[in-house]
């Protein structure tokens, strides 16, 4: 049975196999050399002082020369995108197509039940699928590593430098990808047994997919772990937002940070003005400071000015170090939905034919 | 080795028109003892008919006295059917022969050779019964 | 002898329509029994439970002494071809081959060879090209290589040529001479189940009509014609299956089983197609009486 499984999946493993060896090609084209920019950009064991300076210097070099600003997002997208794939070709025709087609007469009357059939099939293409997956994002990861290491290092505002909870990267990075492999692979094939017809099953599988890779990042991953707060002073960094109103001389402020001095690649959830106690307040500019804010716009001078009126920016985040436990949960919530999906599926085998 | 012909519009059933082409086989010659009948398998992958068929067939034959089951060898034939030899026979087919011949020759055709062979054979088969 | 297929009160309900009702039977091994009736009489579904391709709503089946598909080993004695023959179109003839070998434990690997060259069958072939003809051999092949007890097949001749046909049937013919095998069939051309069947049943409108040995149908069903008569004067025992009238002459087909003694009818024998269609046309007359035909009668 498991000969089976894999003979029947012979032209999507040649395929999952060109574009692995593709992509391996590609990287290991491109990698050596940026591991060579990182050796000489200093980076490794740099004073803490220099950091931040040597490592932008580094990020602005990989930017502008060579293929890596096309290589990096073109992997990011594939392997966004690889957990999809393999949930439409490999996973939806599994049971669609063998119900349309009427082949399942063929495989069920053979000496395996039909628990077995499908076990093995599940099992063989869902492995494959996760594998697949794996193996690219292994491999981008063991090429994007310098850049990964100038990004912790202090390197910013560079799109090569993502942090590490941003949605994309991590979607990309660590074990999430796996996550995502399995349950896209068992909702195909889930979709497959209850529509019956390999196209809309495939077209069900993306929508549903879809809607569910956008909801994580937006409305669930935010709330898996209780967030952290804390009230900080306005520095040089802090974005400071000024806007004229109807009343004259009345103006109105916003403060945001998107880094944490002492929290480096925390996930800033939001951002805000407030006292010290880290209520927020009001973001109409108090009447003593309406001067500084009218000559000089939102420059030190306003924000010194609201500085000693006490006004401070609050910040909810979760900790670099909450990394790891994310990708933890987020993938284990994508595997138990992948073995209720492949439950329900032998639920519904036997009312099948 | 005997090759059987199925006549699906005649009416008889099947394993008896295996029987009576058994029966025209010896008759003529074309089968004696000793030989053996085609297996059961052999006929039916010809005539794409049931083996139970061609099983009745052969015991009905067996019944007879005329062949016999050899387990793990094949039916064979056992003694010709109690009837005219072979020379009785070929003598009456060359006669019969002639007699058509010289039936052609004055124009008669098959409907009106079969139209003389029925009056004769009912004439002669009941002068027989009576 | 014991039955290859054994049903009793059988029932298969789809939403709120019976696909099959109270069907009782008992298939004796070692034949070739026959399915028959019109389309969307049952038969599919009739196979399909004994194939364990699907559970029964009522009643209950065994297959050779077990409930189908019960586990490996009954999945092992009985074969199954649906119907149009489905194979694996991207796969290769000798994928098949492969797939029945790692599927089966029985596999007999030498027959499907010696079938698959005496069928001239390319292996290296596409089962998706091969011809209607050569798809059923193929699958024929699949099933008679696990070596099972029965065989069921679902108009397995239905969309082929004559010569397919004929072929199809051949081959199937030569293996139940060379092994020890059962055979269910369905079709809807009688005459090519009167060569191959011992056994048949009549499914109509869901419901089993009638079903027994060949030969007994054939011995114990007649044609009369002779002289009008009142249908009522005939003797107990024998069963009208259908019946004409003109003004001067009666034709009945009957069942019955004793002899037809009445010297007034001629009594001719019944061809099995015949008999199907009376049953057939019996069973489109089943309306239930209206009030004044059931007056008259009283």
């Amino acid at each position: 049975m498991i000969r089976l499984s894999m003979l029947q999946l012979r032209v999507q493993a040649i395929t999952a196999a060109v574009a692995l060896i593709a992509f391996a090609v590609l990287l290991a084209a491109t990698g050596p050399h940026l591991a060579s920019l990182y050796a000489a950009s200093g980076l490794r064991g740099c004073q803490p002082a220099s950091c931040g300076q040597r490592a932008n210097i580094f990020l602005q070099q990989v930017d502008s020369t060579g293929p890596y600003a096309a290589v990096y997002p073109l992997s990011i997208i594939l392997i966004a995108l690889t957990p999809a794939v393999t949930g439409l070709f490999w996973g939806a025709p599994l049971l669609a197509r063998e119900l349309e087609t009427g082949t399942f007469a063929l495989a069920w009357s053979q000496s395996v039940t039909r628990a077995r059939w499908l076990a093995v099939k599940l099992t063989v293409g869902g492995l494959a699928a996760m594998a697949v997956t794996g193996a690219l994002s292994l491999l981008f990861a063991w090429w994007a590593a310098p850049l990964g290491r100038a990004a912790g290092l202090g390197g910013s505002g560079n799109s090569l430098a993502m942090n590490q909870f941003n949605p994309l990267a991590f979607a990309t990075h660590g074990i999430t990808p796996l996550g995502y492999a399995a349950f896209a692979f068992t909702l195909g094939v889930t979709a497959g047994a209850l529509i019956r017809r390999t196209v809309p099953a495939m077209a069900v599988t993306l929508a549903i997919f879809a809607a569910l890779q956008i909801a994580m990042p937006l409305w669930i991953r935010p709330n898996l772990f209780p967030a952290s707060h804390t009230t900080v002073a306005i520095t040089s960094d802090t974005t400071l937002n000024l806007f004229t109103t109807d009343s004259p001389h009345t103006f109105t402020f916003t403060l945001a940070t998107d880094g944490l001095a002492g929290q480096p690649g925390a996930w800033i959830r939001s951002s805000g003005a407030a006292d010290a106690a880290g209520h927020p307040v009001s973001t109409v500019v108090p009447s003593a400071c309406s001067p500084a804010a009218s000559s000089s716009g939102p420059g030190p001078a306003l924000a010194n000015c609201l500085t000693s009126r006490g006004i401070r920016i609050a910040v909810t985040y979760q900790p670099a170090s909450r990394y790891w436990p994310l990708q933890w949960t987020e993938t284990g919530i994508y595997l138990v939905l992948s073995l209720a999906l492949a439950g329900y599926c032998f639920r519904r085998l036997s009312r099948l034919s | 080795m005997v090759e059987f012909q199925l006549d699906e519009t005649s009416g008889v059933a099947t394993y008896l028109q295996l029987v009576q082409q058994v029966h025209q086989a010896l008759r003529m010659g074309m089968l004696e003892p000793g030989d053996r009948l085609p297996t059961a398998q052999q006929v039916v992958a010809q005539l794409a008919i049931n083996p139970n068929t061609v099983h009745k067939a052969y015991r009905e034959l067996e019944r007879e006295g005329l062949v016999r089951a050899r387990p793990g060898l094949g039916t064979f034939v056992t003694r010709a059917p109690s009837g005219p030899d072979p020379a009785t026979q070929a003598r009456f087919l060359a006669a019969m022969t002639d007699w058509l011949r010289s039936a052609r020759a004055a124009d008669l055709g098959p409907d009106d050779i079969e139209a003389i062979y029925r009056t004769a054979s009912r004439t002669c088969f009941a002068e027989g019964v009576a | 002898m014991n039955a290859a297929i054994q049903a009793s009160g059988l029932g298969k309900q789809y939403r709120r329509a019976w696909a099959l009702r109270d069907c009782t039977l008992a298939i004796p091994e070692g034949q070739v029994a026959g399915l028959v009736g019109p389309n969307g009489a049952g038969k599919t579904t009739l196979l399909r439970l004994a194939a364990g391709m699907l559970t029964p709503t009522r009643g209950t089946i065994t297959v050779l002494g077990q409930r189908p598909a019960a586990g490996p080993a009954q999945l092992a004695r009985v074969g199954f071809v649906a119907q149009d023959t489905p194979v694996y179109s991207r796969m290769t003839v000798a994928d098949h081959l492969r797939l029945g070998a790692w599927l089966n434990p029985g596999w007999d690997d030498h027959l499907a060879r010696q079938r698959i060259s005496q069928l001239a069958l390319n292996p290296k072939q596409r089962a998706g090209s091969l011809s209607g003809g050569q798809r059923a051999q193929l699958a024929l092949t699949l099933a008679l290589a696990k070596r099972p007890g029965l065989l069921i097949l679902d108009e397995p001749v239905a969309s082929l040529d004559p010569l397919a046909r004929r072929e199809f049937l051949q081959g199937l013919m030569e293996a139940v001479a060379g092994q020890r095998l059962s055979v269910l069939l369905s079709s809807h051309l009688v005459a090519d189940l009167e060569r191959v069947c011992d056994y048949l049943i009549v499914l109509i409108a869901s419901r089993v009509r009638v079903a027994g040995e060949v030969s007994d149908l054939l011995a114990s069903h007649h044609r009369l014609s002779g002289p009008r008569r009142d249908p009522g004067t005939l003797p107990a025992g024998q069963e009208i299956i259908t019946e004409r009238h003109t003004d001067k002459q009666s034709n009945l087909l009957v069942r019955t089983d004793g002899p037809v003694l009445d010297p007034a009818w001629a009594v001719k024998p019944v061809s099995l197609e015949d008999l199907v269609l009376a049953y057939m046309s019996r069973a489109g007359n089943d309306r239930p009486a209206s009030p004044q035909q059931l007056k008259a009668v009283s």
